[in-house]
């Protein structure tokens, strides 16, 4: 077995990454430039937002995302000079062809980059079709137009392992060209056509969804997501000239260590859910033996690296499932129940409110059959609301009362009744959007249960030495689901998802104050202290492993 | 060979009997049928462990975790941990500060015996950096407790012949070592060691005590 030196082979690299604005894509800049500063440079695609273009937006993350916080610390303020020699901001629309690129400005581009990393894409189980096509299908082939004229003509693609799509089953690490999920054989140029001249003369968001899920669902994809993903592996891995390896990551879910323990972004796949187990509803529709296929971010990031220097190394796989589910699966129920002792705990604190620590802490989530009508499950409480607001609306208090009564009481109970009907409308509308998000996720969380086979990736874990895997390893089979659910993921949602769920903020880190002395004295200590730091770094960790290797084996020894 | 300080936790160094902490996890299961359930198993228990005339003790032990059947191992650490930071962390008894201050103080051997789980029994020798434990240990099988516990059962009684091979495994000698009990069953463990020493001893414990002519110390 031939050593994988990750440094090594990054080393003097340059590197094309696409959506690192987004969760994923940001951690594994973060870890890049933390952990490899052996690479000569990074090219970021990205797109502007709301009147800002690519380059001051990426700024504005460097600065304050707490994704790049390990960077700021390595570095302090002289990190901008580090990513000012390092990280080069294109702007670019990745659903133009050569992603809004001309030829020239493309052709100048690629002809020194080594690899093309693309993480963009739409995460929406059921946007407006149209956009899925965009991003998920259009920006794929257009960023692997590029990738075939870079020097290095490879690419790394990042998919989902749910593109595996109905039925439930022991998914390879394998993709069988032109074959859909559920057997049939189908041409996915034509596919991707044929869904995008359908689209054309639907006018409404509903219709567009209704008819792409139902393509999708006869291929055997359930939903928009997996069908646009799941078609772009299949049109990516026949593009001739181009070594295209696939990563699939499960659910990503709050890091373990990088950038920092806890670590999330935005409104993922279980952050709903975990808040929804903390509330009133805490009957969760899910089977309780099946898995629910988590990966940290940071597991998912270490992937990345592996498969990416693999690919360098042209011994790239097609395949690399990042998954818990057959080396270390965590099931529904336990998942439900952690999740259920973690908020007993949020509600026990002091200073959580008398009815969370009196009502709520007591009332625990348990998984529940979907179809199956409860008292106070969803759909109930949603028809009572409902029937309430039917009975309130419009209504004359004055006609119910005595006349005598009409002039005190009359307008008083007509404001109380108004103000009870809005909020059952209001509840309503709540409950509208957890049941909808109950029916997107069912199929993920309810229906099907998959195992991924996951072989790839610690296999190239193998070939790594012992300071390496510390730091790149494929590291599923060590998670303590216990610790990580109470200690690491409730906590992480609880900090950077929860609050968008309920329209609050999340913290951001303050900007650095600017580096002083010359940009070259900057540039100077900036190298001298990278090199240093990721030795004491390398070091730390190889100690710090040590250790836990003696803890495990005292343990081991004593039982 | 080293000379140990033997505590029976329960009564010298902690209030709170065992059985507390059965109720307690039992009362916080999932659900409210559940809990009645268990506490219903639990309460079985007491009359069991408040009958210190029993041959052995370990029965009423059995029996109090024994309302722990079914329930996650996953749920029984989170429960344990809570009940641990919230009844047993700061209570230790300034009589076992004491007795412990001065057992460590003569290059004592700290040893703790518990009816508790190991789950909370485990914590509280982490804090006190106990050089051993004996506790009992829930039976887990497929990530649930069965409700049995793993042999040995530590229970009321603690028989003399356990101290002498715990001795010998830990090359301690016995007749030079020290130890302190609360409760009339904590009788056979303080009379197979060199030193015993009733600590705010029960009326059984008391009397025997009085006829062996041990130390009494008082809270």
């Amino acid at each position: 077995m031939e050593p994988l030196r990750i440094a090594e082979t990054f080393r003097g690299k340059h590197i094309l990454i696409t959506g690192v604005t987004g969760f994923l894509g940001k951690v594994w800049l973060s870890m890049l430039l933390t952990e490899l500063p052996e690479i000569r440079r990074m090219t970021l695609l990205a797109r502007g937002r709301k009147g800002v273009d690519a380059k001051a937006r990426f700024e504005e993350i460097a600065e304050r995302s707490p994704a790049l916080r390990p960077f700021r610390a390595l570095h302090g303020p002289d990190f901008r000079e580090v990513l000012s020699e390092k990280v080069d901001v294109v702007e670019a629309c990745l659903s133009a062809d050569l992603c809004g690129l001309s030829e020239a400005e493309a052709s100048r581009l690629m002809s020194d980059v080594d690899l093309v990393v693309h993480v963009a894409g739409l995460t929406d189980f059921e946007p407006d079709p149209p956009l899925a096509i965009e991003a998920n299908l259009r920006g794929a082939l257009n960023v692997a137009e590029l990738a075939k004229r870079s020097a290095g003509k490879r690419m790394i693609h990042i998919s989902t392992c749910f593109v595996a799509g109905r039925p439930s089953r022991e998914v390879p690490e394998f993709l069988e060209h032109g074959v859909s999920p559920l057997g049939v054989k189908f041409d996915p140029r034509q596919e991707l056509d044929e869904l995008s001249a359908e689209m054309l003369p639907l006018d409404s968001v509903r219709a567009r969804t209704d008819h792409a899920m139902a393509r999708g669902q006869r291929l055997g994809w359930p939903n928009i997501y997996t069908y646009t993903k799941g078609l772009a592996e299949h049109l990516l891995l026949t593009i001739p000239e181009l070594d295209v390896s696939i990563v699939r990551p499960a659910i990503v879910e709050c890091a373990r260590s990088f950038p920092m323990l806890g670590w999330n972004e935005g409104i993922n796949t279980s952050g709903p859910l975990v808040w929804l187990l903390g509330t009133t509803f805490c009957r969760f529709p899910s089977r309780p033996t099946n898995r629910f296929d988590v990966v940290p971010v940071d597991t998912v990031a270490r992937s990345m690296t592996l498969a990416a220097a693999e690919s360098m190394r042209g011994e790239g796989r097609e395949i690399y499932h990042v998954a818990s589910s057959q080396r270390n699966p965590l099931s529904f129920g336990r998942a439900v129940e952690l999740t259920a002792l973690a908020w007993r705990r949020i509600h026990g604190r002091e200073q959580a409110t008398a009815f969370e620590s009196l009502v709520l802490r007591h009332l625990e989530g348990r998984p529940v059959e979907a179809d199956q009508e409860r008292f106070l499950d969803v759909h109930t409480v949603r028809r009572v609301a409902r029937s309430l607001r039917a009975l309130l609306k419009g209504r004359d208090a004055a006609n119910a009362l005595p006349e005598r009564m009409r002039g005190e009481l009359a307008d008083s109970l007509n404001r109380r009744m108004k103000s009870a009907s809005m909020k059952c409308r209001n509840l309503d509308r709540q409950l509208g959007r957890v049941d909808d998000m109950l029916r997107t996720y069912r199929p993920f969380i309810h229906d099907h249960d998959w195992i991924y086979e996951t072989e790839a990736l610690p296999a190239a874990t193998r070939r790594l030495d012992d300071a390496e895997r510390q730091l790149f390893g494929f590291d599923v089979d060590d998670i303590d689901w216990r610790r990580y659910w109470l200690d690491v993921q409730v906590p992480g949602l609880e900090t950077w998802c929860i609050p968008l769920l309920k329209g609050d903020s999340v913290p951001e880190d303050e900007p650095l104050p600017l580096a002083h002395g010359s940009r070259r004295a900057g540039r100077r200590r900036a190298e001298e202290k990278l090199g240093e730091n990721v030795d004491e770094k390398r070091r730390g960790l190889a100690t710090h492993s040590e250790a836990a290797e003696g803890r495990r084996s005292q343990r081991s020894a004593s039982a | 060979m080293h000379q140990a300080a033997f505590f029976r936790v329960e009564g010298t160094l902690l209030d709170r009997p065992a059985l507390a902490a059965a109720a307690w996890l039992a009362g916080n299961a999932r659900g409210l049928g559940e809990r009645a359930l268990r506490l219903g198993n639990v309460a079985l228990a007491a009359p069991l462990s408040f009958a210190g005339s029993l041959a052995s003790g370990a029965t009423a032990t059995r029996i109090t975790w024994m309302g722990l059947r079914g329930m996650t191992e996953d749920r029984v650490e989170v429960l344990a941990e809570e009940y641990y930071d919230d009844f047993v962390k700061d209570e230790l008894l300034d009589v076992g500060k004491r007795l412990l201050r001065r057992a460590r103080k003569d290059g004592r051997r700290i040893v703790l015996v518990s009816d508790n789980i190991e789950q909370i029994a485990g914590r509280f020798a982490d804090d006190l950096e106990a050089d051993d434990l004996i506790c009992n240990r829930l039976e887990i099988t497929r990530s649930k407790a069965t409700g049995r516990l793993e042999e040995p059962v530590v229970g009321g009684n603690l028989a003399g012949q356990w101290a002498r091979g715990f001795a010998k495994a830990n090359d301690i000698d016995l007749d030079l070592s020290w130890a302190y009990g609360a409760r009339g069953g904590d009788s056979l463990l303080l009379s197979a060691i060199g030193k015993p020493c009733a600590v705010a001893p029960d009326f059984r414990l008391r009397r025997i005590a009085r006829d062996n002519d041990w130390p009494v110390v008082e809270r």
